[in-house]
Parts: C-alpha cells; structure tokens; sequence
C-alpha cells in the first residue's frame, strides 16, 4: 500500500482515470448539485464538476450543511450528491435521520474513505469502520467503489436506486481506488 | 412583536415565494397563519432549516425562498451564514424569529438573548443586507423589501414566545411531494 501513504497528486493518471469516470456517470445521471467539505482526495473530482456548466458546486462549511442544501436543491428540482469523507458522515447524521430519510429526499453520498486500509490517524478509525454500519441503522445502503471496472456500473447502480426509490445511498471512494489522503 | 401576528401580516406578500419553516413553533403559525403549497414544513434537523432554503434557491434563482429559522437553529449552524454570503443567491431571504428562548424544548433561553447579536453575527459573516425588526409594521416593510430587491437577505425579527399549537399534518412525504408540485419539480 505504498501508494496510500505517497497520496494523489494532480498529475497522477490514476486520480484522472478514476475522478473522470465518476465525474461521467454523475453527469449521465443529472446529477448537477454538490455539496461539500474540501478533502485532498475529492479534490479533483470536485474541480472537474465546477467546470461543468450544468453543475453546481457548493462549498460548505460542515457536512450537515452540504446534506441540507443538495436536499433542498432536490426539491428545487435539482438532482444532488454530497462529497465528503468517514469523518463527515458523523456530522451528518441529524439530517439524514430527521429529514432526508423520513422525507424520502433522494441523493447520493460519494464518501472518500477514513480508517481502513492505509490509515495512518488513529482519530480516523473508529468512525471510519462504522461509516456503513451507522448508514444502514437508518436503512442507507453503502457500495464501495473498488475496483476501477466496477466503478461506472456500481456507481451507475446507485444513482438509479437512490433516484428510483427516493433514498440517500452511499457510495465509498476506497483508499484502494483513490490512493488515500498524504501524511503531511 | 406577536409571531403568530407577524407571520399573518406578510402571507399576503409572500406571492408564489417558497417558504421553509424551522421546526417547533415556527411551522406550526406559518401553518396556522396560511397553510400553502408553497410552504415546507420542516419536522426534523434543527440547525438545518437555512441551508435547505439555500438548496431550493440554488436551483430555483428566479423564484423567491423566504426561510422562516429560529434563534436556536440558526445558533446551531452559524457556518451556513458563510456558505450564503459567499455564494450570494439574490433571491434567498433567511429570517430568523428571534424569541431568545428553545420554546418548543421548554422556553430555556437561547444566548441570543444574553450576548449573541445574530445581525452582527450575520453581518460578519459577509452578508450586506441585513435587518433587525422588532414591530410587525417594520417586519412586513423589511420582508416586502427584500421580496422586491436582489438579496441575500437577512432578517432578524425578534418576536415574544407563546401562540399557536396548531395540529400541522405530520406527514413528511405528503409535504415534500405538495411543495414539489407546487414549484413544478417532481419529475425529479
């Protein structure tokens, strides 16, 4: 795993291949609106998506936020996604469970992964391994996105059940995928 | 200033504006005051109340979205002040009823009655227009300023605690599905 501890960079060709692939099928599917809280490994995907006319992208400054303003861009009409890692599920939790869900406000959660393989910060693994255990309590599905070839149809998958079925559903950007985040 | 009164006195303005209204009491008069399509009653999230208006401005810029949040929510979530200011949607106006108290918790008092000026806080947060009203007169001018004139807008209107318990229907998926139909968005 030597690669999760080099990180992505900008030039990396394996961050290209895998950003762009999700950035197509996002797109496919209508999905315009995003959510986010910065994270080094989304990074590139978020910018590819700025660079979309159709698409909005909203930095937020915590992750319930960016959970309640793609949900209310949904009733506004606008397909959405939240961008954010392990970490932010934890602080997205209220509004998943006492608005997105009981409202059946589809959307999907793309969550760059924390606390498993590769992992370097304690304080990362606890919530980190919970992500899909915490987000199926409250009936959320999780898919990781690993490997690459399973990318288009995984994430393909999710956003026709998060669309059709009127559910939030998750989809986790493995560190095997991404590389992972750098130890600075 | 009486919320349930302040809330009648600008229905009439409101025109096919979107409204999200916080949880507790502030869903319950809107409802009392002027039960329409156009209305979203929040039920949950408290803290969340603004963003959710964000979104629906976001993706609706020519249609006016008028958050009705509360002292406490909005205490819960200052961070969203700074998202707005920085992407600045013309046609979003927050208003908070500020009663300086959790009033459907109880009445404990919220610090926006002991220091926190949430104006001031608004302000810092890089928003430029912003009032505070304490007169339904003053409210109903400031709100029909900011239906009129390119926002972001925020509003705090302090209000005194007590009113209605209205018997708001409590059905999330019937509200989401009305408020959809209403802004022409269910094909989703």
């Amino acid at each position: 795993m030597a690669k999760t501890h080099a990180g992505p960079t900008e030039t990396d060709p394996i961050l290209h291949r895998w950003s762009t692939l999700v950035a197509d099928v996002l797109l496919d599917h209508r999905v315009h609106m995003f959510g986010y809280v910065p994270d080094e490994v989304s990074g590139h995907l978020l910018r590819r998506l700025e660079a979309e006319p159709a698409c909005t992208v909203v930095c937020c400054t915590r992750e319930e936020e960016a959970v309640a303003t793609v949900a209310g861009a949904y009733l506004g009409g606008k397909r959405g996604a939240v961008v954010l890692q392990t970490s932010g599920i934890g602080n997205s939790m209220n509004a998943l469970g006492s608005f997105v869900v009981p409202y059946q406000i589809p959307m999907l959660l793309i969550v760059s992964e924390r606390g498993g393989l590769g992992e370097f910060n304690p304080a990362q693994v606890p919530l980190g391994h919970a992500v899909p255990r915490v987000l199926d309590a409250l009936g959320i599905q999780t898919f990781p996105l690993t490997p690459e070839a399973e990318i288009a149809p995984v994430l393909a998958g999710a956003a026709e059940l998060a669309f059709a079925t009127m559910m939030p559903v998750a989809v986790v950007l493995t560190t095997r995928l991404t590389g992972g985040k750098t130890l600075r | 200033m009486n919320r349930l009164d302040a809330i009648r006195r600008i229905v009439p303005l409101l025109g096919d504006a979107a409204v999200v209204s916080n949880l507790g009491r502030n869903t319950y008069d809107l409802y009392e005051a002027s039960d329409r399509p156009e209305n979203f009653y929040m039920w949950g999230a408290m803290g969340s109340t603004s963003s959710v208006g964000l979104g629906i401005a976001m993706a609706q810029p020519a249609r006016r979205v008028v958050v009705l949040d509360g002292d406490g929510s909005m205490l819960m979530s200052l961070g969203c002040l700074a998202t707005v200011a920085a992407y600045r949607p013309a046609n979003l106006i927050l208003v908070v009823l500020d009663n300086e108290t959790y009033e459907t918790t109880g009445g404990q008092a919220t610090h926006s009655g002991r220091c926190a000026d949430l104006e001031a806080v608004a302000r810092g947060a890089g928003l430029a227009h912003t009032a505070t009203v304490t007169t339904v007169d003053d409210f109903a001018a400031a709100l029909g300023r900011a239906l009129r004139d390119p926002g972001p807008w925020f509003i705090l209107a302090k209000v005194e605690q007590a009113t209605s318990f209205a018997r708001v229907p409590r059905r999330p998926i019937f509200i989401k599905d009305r408020f959809m139909a209403a802004l022409g968005t269910t094909a989703g």
